[in-house]
């Protein structure tokens, strides 16, 4: 009824308008009849005397019309919020604590809800999202780990796999763009066909590919970034003409990407077609692309998983030699986009849960101890006529007051948390995808509601009963009931809290044991970086090999620089690249497996990172050299079981038959290469310092200010390849601090929302106690004029404190048994039911317990007797 | 005159002041003064109940309010029967036939 809503909508928010119309429409009536009146030949005195009996009263005429209007639920509720904002303004302090316990309740909580939602329920930017896949390949039971696809593969997936609406891919590659004023180092895709019909994104403007131009032979053209476009060309919206320059050909822009488009990674500015039916790209042993899909409607992953695998079936036999060992892998896009993060998400936001929860028994047991207070005040109104459901509404309103005020300070402390997330965060995906948005405001006013519904429904309910029954004979009784029920309520908040405190204890023990790891190499002093390259140098690796030589050589003789080499994996951090091997010298008969883990290093690596070199030499300059690897420890014990390592060969059997044997020159120290939680792996270190254009290069330094070479550094490579850039620079240390980042988030925040949740139940005993020993003082000093020892005193009430303490500690062990199963695959070197972090919580609680309990007791104590009689 | 005077049954005032609104818009002293000149003084509109009558039957959208001004040159809020009060004042008129039919039937029985 949409003219009633507008009516009472007028009537609601035009208030005085519609009061003072009212007030016109019925003077004019009285004036008109007056005039009737005076018009038959009244006197007017008596006209006016007869015109108001006919009337009868004006109020109760107005109030009927407001009746009529329809808006007296509204009149009630805003009598109730003034009368609500009235009572906290009296009581500063109380509504302080209570804005606050709920503002960071709410804000903690939004700010995680906000992290949940930005990177793990929100669906990742693309249309459809759900319904694009990673696509990986792999041979079972085999360790070789290199998921990309040959060209010709993704060919034939595409063309055979039905449950598939298209299957495309993509590579990463550097280069140097020289269209400017100065050459720029450009990351650029290859994009097999389809790439962008897969994404389903279009260009701000241009177009997407043609068919021709993503074939071999085809005219050379590329797409581009919102944001390179805009460096390069401004705000021109028009293409003729334009193009980038990459090997001083001009390559013509045909579209680009609106700046939402940020796939396959963020700081890709050009795409450009690779065709897969160039001569170069028929090996189907190859592995070139990372493979992306999008699913026909209704189709789940795992039957494209199915589809797929039946298909690769088939082209293992048609090819043997490449294809019959592998099978397919398919994973949701958003998946494998996160990773681990959504557990640990969820995590989090559980434990700020029960922060809120705890917030909000905490302000339930404290609103009952002020109704109790206010007995007396309540008494009057239900003495005045009020209905209990009044004074429920009445105290209810109080609540929601409360609750918006709370929401209001949850959503500005929520929206200054994101700023936390984003550095502890920094490198996690999507992390920067966090911002305030209407999903937080809504969030944070449901909990509001919520809140305050779990918060003061119960005590209002519970009060109203009590005074409506109350008719003053069961006092006593309803003071113990009501006492019974704050201390379970402390109880509760104790339970929760070293729950939370057992969690956070956990993860900090974890993170102190993965920081005290020993590493085996020395990552204080080396700086890591890139130098500009591409794939294209991949043709001639001599030359390749070259330039990595000449560019460690100028490193070596920089001032400063003790040692500087490269390699294909930054160490420390998992890279996940094994390898099946067989060595040659082995004996027939010994068919163990040997996987090793695969790195590739140049000559210094050892010295650089101080890995001790425990038997025969490193790697040695390599531009033609004989194939050599270096082992480590774990490699030499597991493998090759007391014969000598140095001098025998190995060599690689996995996808390449052809590979030459290469010989063991020396046996390292084991080093955590995968990671500080990732146990030595046997590992090969390949002699090869251009194990691709764009190797890590590792530089120690000298003296302790690592990040003061960085200039020197830039410099140097300036000095003699002027058209290089220096790029994605770094100190080692720096790059392992980033691989704790997902662990260093949840411990960080699970360890502040569990100190959060024991401050607020502290609080919460201290209040509860206070408050007992308030409205106990007539008692106690009647107590202590009869003799009580002031000492007995103290002990009864702390006795009280600690006992509800110990009570909640008991349910806490029973909760944080589930708390530690919930973290135990998050967990490094603790078990997740580690009895001396569960013996420090406890002590740590029941310790905060007494203290709280303490002063409250001690005030008991001193109560003055003579003082409480004259009270009376 | 007192005598012949009638207290309206409930119910009927939405009734009468909708028809009364069918020529044209007027105030509301003049809608009380119309029914009781219409009914020759028979029907008093009760003034109490006048106007509250009047919000309510605004408020569900069958009269709509307009100010204007009055034949004595006053600000006045005149009421107007609205298209859903036309259709409300016909289907209301209908039962009330109906009603007053029925009611005579069986007043008439022998």
């Amino acid at each position: 009824m949409f003219s009633d809503l507008r009516y009472r909508l007028r009537a609601l928010f035009r208030r005085s308008t519609v009061e003072q119309e009212l007030d016109d429409e019925l003077r004019f009536h009285l004036e008109r009849q007056k005039n009737k009146y005076i018009a038959s030949g009244m006197p007017p005195i008596e006209a006016a005397r007869r015109v108001r009996i006919d009337f009868g009263a004006t109020d109760s005429i107005k109030e009927e019309c407001r009746d009529a209007r329809g808006i007296r639920v509204f009149d009630e509720i805003t009598r109730n919020v003034r009368y609500a904002g009235r009572t906290l303004a009296r009581r500063p302090g109380f509504t302080t604590v209570v804005v606050l316990t709920l503002g960071f309740g709410i804000g903690a909580n939004g700010a995680v809800f906000s992290a949940l939602n930005a990177v793990v329920l929100r669906s990742l930017p693309f249309p459809d999202a759900q319904q694009l896949v990673t696509i990986e390949q792999y041979q079972p039971g085999a360790a070789q780990a290199s998921t990309f696809v040959a060209p010709a593969r993704v060919e034939d997936w595409h063309r055979l796999a039905g449950t598939f609406q298209a299957i495309t891919g993509y590579f990463l590659d550097d280069l140097t763009e020289t269209s400017g004023e100065l050459p720029e180092r450009v990351s650029q895709a290859w994009v097999a066909p389809r790439f962008f019909e897969v994404c389903s994104v279009a260009p701000d403007f241009g177009r997407i590919f043609t068919r021709d131009e993503e074939r071999f032979g085809g005219p050379a053209v590329a797409i581009v970034s919102e944001r390179f476009w805009k460096r390069r060309f401004g705000d021109t919206r028009t293409l003729r003409q334009r193009s980038v320059r990459i090997a001083n050909r001009p390559v013509p822009i045909v579209g680009v990407m609106p700046s939402s488009f940020t796939f396959p990674d963020t700081d890709v500015d050009i795409w450009r077609p690779s065709p897969p039916d160039g001569p170069y790209a028929a090996n189907r042993a190859a592995t070139w692309f990372k493979t992306i899909g999008r699913l026909r409607p209704r189709v789940t992953a795992d039957q494209a998983a199915s589809d797929l695998n039946r298909v690769q079936a088939a082209l293992g036999r048609q090819y043997p030699a490449t294809d019959a060992k592998l099978a397919v892998r398919v994973t949701a896009l958003k998946i494998a986009t996160l990773g681990g993060i959504s557990k640990s998400l969820w995590m989090l936001f559980a434990s700020v849960s029960v922060l809120l929860l705890i917030a909000c028994t905490n302000i339930a047991s404290l609103l009952l101890a002020r109704n109790a207070e206010r007995r007396h005040e309540i008494s009057i109104r239900f003495s005045l006529g009020a209905s209990r459901a009044a004074v429920v509404r009445q105290l209810l309103t109080e609540a929601l007051v409360l609750a918006s005020f709370g929401s209001a300070l949850g959503i500005g402390i929520a929206v200054a948390a994101f700023q936390v997330f984003r550095s502890l965060g920094a490198g996690l995906p999507r992390m920067m995808e966090i911002r305030l948005d209407w999903a937080l405001v809504l969030y944070s006013l449901s909990c509001a509601v919520g809140a305050s519904i779990a918060f003061g429904l119960f005590p209002a309910m519970r009060t109203a009963q009590a005074v409506a029954r109350d008719a003053n004979s069961h006092r006593r009784t309803e003071t113990i009931a009501t006492n019974r029920l704050q201390w379970t309520l402390v109880g509760i908040q104790v339970a929760l809290s070293v729950t939370l405190l057992f969690g956070a204890g956990l993860l900090i023990r974890s993170f102190d044991r993965l920081a005290r790891v020993p590493l085996g190499f020395d990552a204080a002093r080396v700086l890591t970086f890139r130098i500009s390259g591409n794939w294209g140098e991949t043709i001639d690796m001599v030359a390749l090999t070259r330039r990595m030589l000449a560019t460690l050589d100028a490193l070596r003789t920089t001032p400063g620089i003790a040692a500087a080499a490269t390699t294909a994996a930054v160490p420390g951090v998992s890279f996940h690249y094994d390898t099946e091997l067989q060595i040659i010298e082995a004996p027939a008969d010994d068919t163990a497996r040997i996987t090793a883990r695969d790195r590739f290093v140049s000559s210094g690596y050892f010295d650089a990172l101080q890995i001790p070199v425990v038997a025969g030499s490193q790697c040695q300059d390599d531009a033609t050299a004989p194939a050599a690897v270096v082992v480590n420890r774990a490699f030499e014990r597991l493998y090759l079981k007391g014969r000598t390592a140095v001098g025998s060969h190995v060599q690689e059997i996995a996808s390449r038959p052809m590979a030459p044997s290469a010989t063991i020159i020396g046996v390292v120290g084991d080093a955590r290469e995968e990671g500080l939680s990732e146990p030595v792996a046997p590992t090969i270190y390949w002699c090869n310092s251009a194990p691709n254009p764009t190797p890590v290069f590792l530089v120690r330094a000298r003296a302790d200010n690592a990040a003061g070479l960085a200039d020197a550094i830039r410099r140097r490579v300036h000095e003699i390849e002027p058209g290089r850039a220096v790029y994605d620079l770094a100190s080692l240390e720096q790059r392992l601090d980033d691989t704790l980042a997902e662990n260093r988030l949840r411990t960080v925040l699970l360890t502040s929302f569990a100190l959060t949740a024991i401050s607020l139940a502290a609080i919460g005993l201290y209040g509860t106690l206070s408050y007992i020993v308030s409205m106990r003082r007539r008692e106690i000093g009647l107590r202590i004029a009869m003799g009580a020892l002031r000492r007995t005193t103290v002990l009864g009430f702390l006795k009280q404190g600690i006992g509800v303490t110990v009570a909640g500690c008991a349910a806490g062990v029973w909760l944080s048994v589930a708390m530690g199963r919930g973290l135990a695959d998050m967990l490094y070197g603790v078990t997740a039911l580690d009895r001396s972090t569960l013996a420090a919580v406890l002590t740590l609680v029941i310790a905060i317990g007494a203290l709280a309990s303490v002063w409250p007791a001690i005030r008991a104590a001193r109560v003055d007797p003579i003082q409480v009689l004259r009270e009376e | 005159m007192g005598d012949e005077r009638l207290d309206l049954p409930q119910g009927t005032l939405d009734l009468l002041i909708l028809r009364t609104l069918t020529p044209g818009p007027l105030h509301g002293w003049a809608i009380s003064e119309r029914i009781q000149q219409v009914s020759r003084d028979v029907l008093q509109v009760p003034q109490g109940s006048l106007y509250p009558a009047l919000h309510r039957l605004e408020r569900r959208g069958w009269i709509s309010p307009q100010w204007g001004v009055s034949d004595n040159n006053r600000k006045a809020k005149y009421y107007a029967l609205t298209r859903r009060g036309e259709k409300q004042l016909a289907s209301e008129t209908r039962s009330w036939r109906k009603l007053i039919d029925a009611v005579g039937l069986v007043l008439d029985m022998d």
